[in-house]
């Protein structure tokens, strides 16, 4: 019945989409099992089976995908798994099939310039800030991705991490800034 | 004993008289703990709670494990984020000791789970395993997670801000767990600092206050 309820609700949610006219993709079978929003002029890709859920215990925070210019891509694989994911992107966010993504956030930009007048940055680049997920990585509770990382495929992001360098395929990652825990 | 006690409960009026808020917000507090005491004892199968509990903000105990909390726990507005404790198998078991300052934390357990008497929080994660959810994942990782093993705090620790107590940790009696520090597989003595994320080894508070001339 739950499962149900989740498949209408995504179904709901994509004819809603299409209705407002917002450039959102969205593949077949999407389970909604709390509430996803959408924001921005940019475009949003996601894959086929993906499930948006909710953190238990915490009905204040929700899946939120936000695009922040118009030439912005966010991009989600098939069988992805958004437990109260976070994603704000400037330039462009690419995502893997079998992604677990758990209260932990991913973004490309800075927002601000760490000038005095504290405008939108001006050197950043889409070559220098895009952020690439692997196939089936793991992010854990309260950590964050930030830009200009490339995780491999089958990483493990342990929760209260940043990560601000790039990952090697295989790992474990944890601290502020993420380390090596195990290594493949 | 007895003139402790009825001294307890004079400075008690006279505080009430001097402040009133003082009052009024505890006897809030007590007749909110109580609606919950009331309705998790009674209501909810493995789920204890001791008299009296004082809460101020949300209280949230979900899932099929067995969760117990001493007499004389508070739960405090922490950022408006209550005790949060979630048992996410039937294994699962919290153990909270007496006279907690509860705020703001968090609790996702597959394993047990022990909290010492007069442990003070912050907004802090305590989790045995690095990804909940994992089991519902349709094709795992190629590498295994960390098992999750038993974690235990003693008396009268406090975890500060922003801390997370990952799996397999075992935190001595008297210690503080810094703003901003994560610990996963290790053990500690009692009376230390932890500082550090991923956390280095723990500094003697003694140490501490000697070198800064407070003993």
């Amino acid at each position: 019945m739950r499962e149900f309820l989740a498949l209408l609700r995504g179904r709901i949610f994509i004819f809603s989409c299409n209705l407002t006219g917002k450039n959102v993709k969205i593949g077949r079978g999407l389970r909604m099992y709390k509430r996803m929003k959408i924001f921005g002029e940019g475009s949003v890709v996601i894959g086929e089976n993906c499930s948006v859920c909710g953190i238990r215990g915490d009905s204040s925070q929700y899946t939120c995908l936000e695009t922040l210019s118009p030439a912005a891509v966010i991009q989600i694989g098939n069988n992805a798994a958004l437990y109260a994911a976070r994603l704000a992107a400037r330039f462009k966010i690419v995502i893997g099939d079998k992604v677990l993504i758990e209260e932990a956030g991913i973004m490309d930009t800075d927002f601000h310039s760490i000038a005095r007048d504290r405008q939108a940055p001006v050197s950043e680049t889409e070559d220098k800030c895009r952020v690439m997920v692997g196939n089936r990585v793991c992010l854990g509770a309260r950590s964050s991705v930030l830009k200009g990382t490339t995780i491999g495929d089958d990483v493990i992001v342990a929760p209260g991490s940043i990560v601000t360098i790039s990952v090697k395929p295989g790992c474990t990652v944890a601290g502020n800034p993420a380390k090596y825990l195990t290594s493949a | 004993m007895k003139s402790a006690l009825f001294n307890k409960i004079r400075d008690l009026i006279k505080k009430s008289i001097e402040d009133p808020s003082f009052f009024t917000s505890n006897a809030v507090g007590i007749m909110r703990g109580t609606c919950y005491l009331i309705y998790y004892n009674y209501l909810k199968r493995n789920i204890k709670i001791g008299f009296p509990f004082i809460v101020h903000a949300k209280v949230r105990i979900i899932g099929p494990g067995t969760v117990s909390l001493g007499k004389g726990c508070r739960v405090m507005k922490n950022a408006f984020k209550g005790l949060t404790i979630i048992t996410l198998s039937t294994n699962a078991k919290v153990v909270i000791g007496d006279k907690c300052f509860l705020g703001g934390i968090t609790i996702r357990s597959f394993g047990t789970v022990e909290i010492g008497d007069k442990t003070m929080t912050a907004i802090s994660l305590i989790q045995d395993s690095f990804i909940i959810n994992y089991d519902k994942l349709n094709d795992k990782t190629k590498q295994r997670l960390p098992a999750s093993k038993r974690i235990s705090i003693g008396m009268n620790v406090w975890l500060a801000e922003g801390s997370f107590v990952m799996n397999d940790t075992t935190i001595g009696d008297d210690s503080v767990l810094s703003s901003g520090s994560w610990c996963h597989d290790a053990a500690y003595h009692d009376y230390v600092l932890i500082m550090g994320n991923p956390a280095r080894s723990a500094i003697p508070i003694e140490k501490l206050l000697r070198l800064k001339g407070e003993l």
